[in-house]
């Protein structure tokens, strides 16, 4: 192995947009980070952002924490590298991005070279891949279609850390990617600088949420030293540490197992990773393996757009309509099924107070004074999902039940107009496996001089 | 032999997406001694999950000790994909407490 020296790495928050400590960016700055790099998004918000291309976090917040981190890298000398742009990482999401970008770095009157990496995947490409027979499921449960990739209005796959390593053998200053594996973001300067990969994916999977592999946690700014076997993690901020049990737990989040992960081209070994406290703020952490995968596969996220949401939110204080609320709201059902035949409609009843997180999950006996119901409905037009929420809504007003003692409503509505039209609903349509020839074929890399 | 709570044993009982087609869980302790005997007690198992959310085993993804964390982790395939009409919990954050519930043999 090439004896690189160290290379520290900060993430100065979870995702960008959603904060961090100006002390706790300060501190982290002075202790000379070589870039810093930050994930800007996931599937965890859902479908939408990957569907509707709208970004995940405002153009203000976006804005004002880039001027932040750009000013502190450019005063430092050292690269902005930014993965998952936008939230789900979209040609549309990446191009607001470094629009931000250019705005920001005219009103700083700096000069910058400027990179972008596309995520976004051709349809076409996608299925003639389904033809070819090198595509996967991941966990969708079922095989990808040429029908399904037909549906699909969003596609993107998640690029590992040879993009954005290109980004940087050209030079570029500020990267701005389109989705990729989080660890990727992280870990693609130490593994352009010659680091093991093996520890900077590793050291990738636990900076990318920031400080929330510190306690007390929070989205605030977490550092990474890569040396030549190990690494060493400390947040940023003083009035924070890293603790073996802290980071030891972040290991675990947000993944199905601890022990073997795969990602782009890779597969992680985690099992021998051992942590170890070596100051009061500071873990040290070693132990990670990787193997190169025979052959190169990214993961495929796609959105489709399954219909229109309409929904309509009421609350309920009278225990005899609380006692016959589930059958009403079945006889709803049926006669809103009814008024729409043959069009249909999804319908959702969302009965807080009942099971209205984890519905058929949900073993608990009812209890509380109130009830809280979200009627949620999904049709193939706004104006059909708009008239059946509102059968819905204004049938269960005014039913009359065995016991009612109050004839008047059966619904407290806080809002008038009681049904409100959520515009688009989108679904994941693909979270499939795609062999690819090259890390680098699908994510092209763009230069400009600002 | 009585029982209790996993909650008043463990120190952290969490749920979150891993992916849109998993919910995950970890269970967590910072006393060693606690874990193992959660751990080696096997109240904390595929079948009792399951039993704690009316799910079919066939729905538990995966489940495992994981010594050097202090941790037992299970995974579960949600009923309904991540977003998709139905779905209550955008980010699987709030499924913990039938888990947390599940009584744990204390000597």
């Amino acid at each position: 192995m090439v004896n690189v020296g160290p290379v520290t790495v900060l993430t100065p928050t979870g995702t960008l947009g959603y904060g961090f400590g100006d002390e706790a960016l300060a501190r982290g700055m002075s202790l000379k980070p070589a870039v810093i790099a930050v994930d800007a998004g996931s599937t965890d918000p859902g479908p939408s952002y990957l569907g509707s291309g709208k970004p995940l976090v405002s153009d203000y917040g976006i804005r004002r924490e880039l001027k932040v981190l750009i000013s502190a890298a450019h005063a430092a000398g050292i690269p902005v590298i930014v993965g998952s742009a936008g939230g789900a990482g979209t040609g549309e999401q990446v191009d607001r991005t470094t629009a931000l970008v250019r705005d920001i770095v005219a009103e700083l009157g700096i000069h910058l070279k400027l990179a972008w990496i596309y995520a976004d995947i051709p349809i076409e490409r996608a299925k003639a891949a389904v033809r070819a027979g090198v595509i996967e499921d991941f966990e969708a449960g079922t095989p990808l279609t040429e029908d399904i990739l037909d549906s699909t209005c969003s596609l993107v796959a998640q690029m590992g850390h040879e993009p954005i390593c290109e980004a940087l053998e050209g030079g570029a200053d500020v990267i701005i990617a389109g989705r990729a594996c989080d660890d990727s973001v992280i870990a693609s300067f130490p593994i352009w600088r010659g680091a093991d990969p093996a520890l900077a994916i590793h050291m990738g999977k636990i900076l990318e949420c920031g400080a929330f592999s510190a306690e007390p946690f929070a989205m605030d700014v977490m550092l990474g030293t890569l040396y030549d076997d190990h690494f060493i993690l400390e947040p940023g901020s003083t009035e924070r540490r890293a603790s073996v049990k802290s980071v030891a737990a972040h290991s675990l989040y947000e993944r199905e197992n601890p022990f073997s992960q795969g990602g782009p081209g890779h597969q992680m070994d985690l099992s021998n990773c051992a942590f170890e406290q070596v100051t009061e703020r500071q873990v040290k952490v070693v132990g990670a393996r990787m193997t190169a995968t025979d052959d190169y596969y990214v993961k495929l996220e796609g959105a489709r757009l399954a219909g229109y949401h309409s929904i309509c939110i009421a609350g309920m204080r009278c225990p005899t309509f609380a006692g016959a609320v589930g059958g009403l709201l079945d006889e709803a059902r049926a006669r809103a099924v009814d008024y729409i035949a043959p069009e249909k409609a999804h319908i959702t009843f969302h009965l807080y107070g009942r099971n209205g997180v984890m519905k058929e999950l949900e073993l608990a006996p009812p209890s509380g004074h109130e009830l809280g119901l979200v009627i949620d409905v999904v049709a193939q037009t706004q104006e059909l999902a708009h008239a059946v929420c509102h059968h819905i809504s204004g049938g269960l007003l005014h039913r009359h039940y065995p016991d009612v003692i109050n004839p008047s409503g059966n619904l407290a509505f806080p809002y008038s107009p009681s049904d409100i039209d959520l515009g688009p609903h989108y679904e994941f349509s693909a979270y499939h496996l795609m062999k690819v020839g090259s890390p680098t074929e699908l994510f092209p890399v763009h230069f400009e001089e600002l | 032999m009585s029982s209790r709570p996993l909650h008043e044993l463990a120190d952290i009982v969490r749920s979150k997406n891993a992916g849109p087609y998993r919910i995950t869980f970890d269970v967590m302790f910072t006393d060693r001694a606690r874990y193992e005997q959660v751990r080696d007690s096997e109240a904390i198992r595929p079948q009792t999950v399951a039993a704690a959310y009316g799910l079919d085993i066939s729905q538990i993804s995966s489940f495992f000790h994981v010594d050097q964390a202090m941790a037992i982790k299970v995974t579960i395939i949600r009923p309904r994909a991540q977003g998709a009409a139905g779905d209550g919990d955008m980010y699987g954050c709030q499924h913990h407490v039938p888990l947390m519930n599940i009584a744990v043999p204390v000597t």
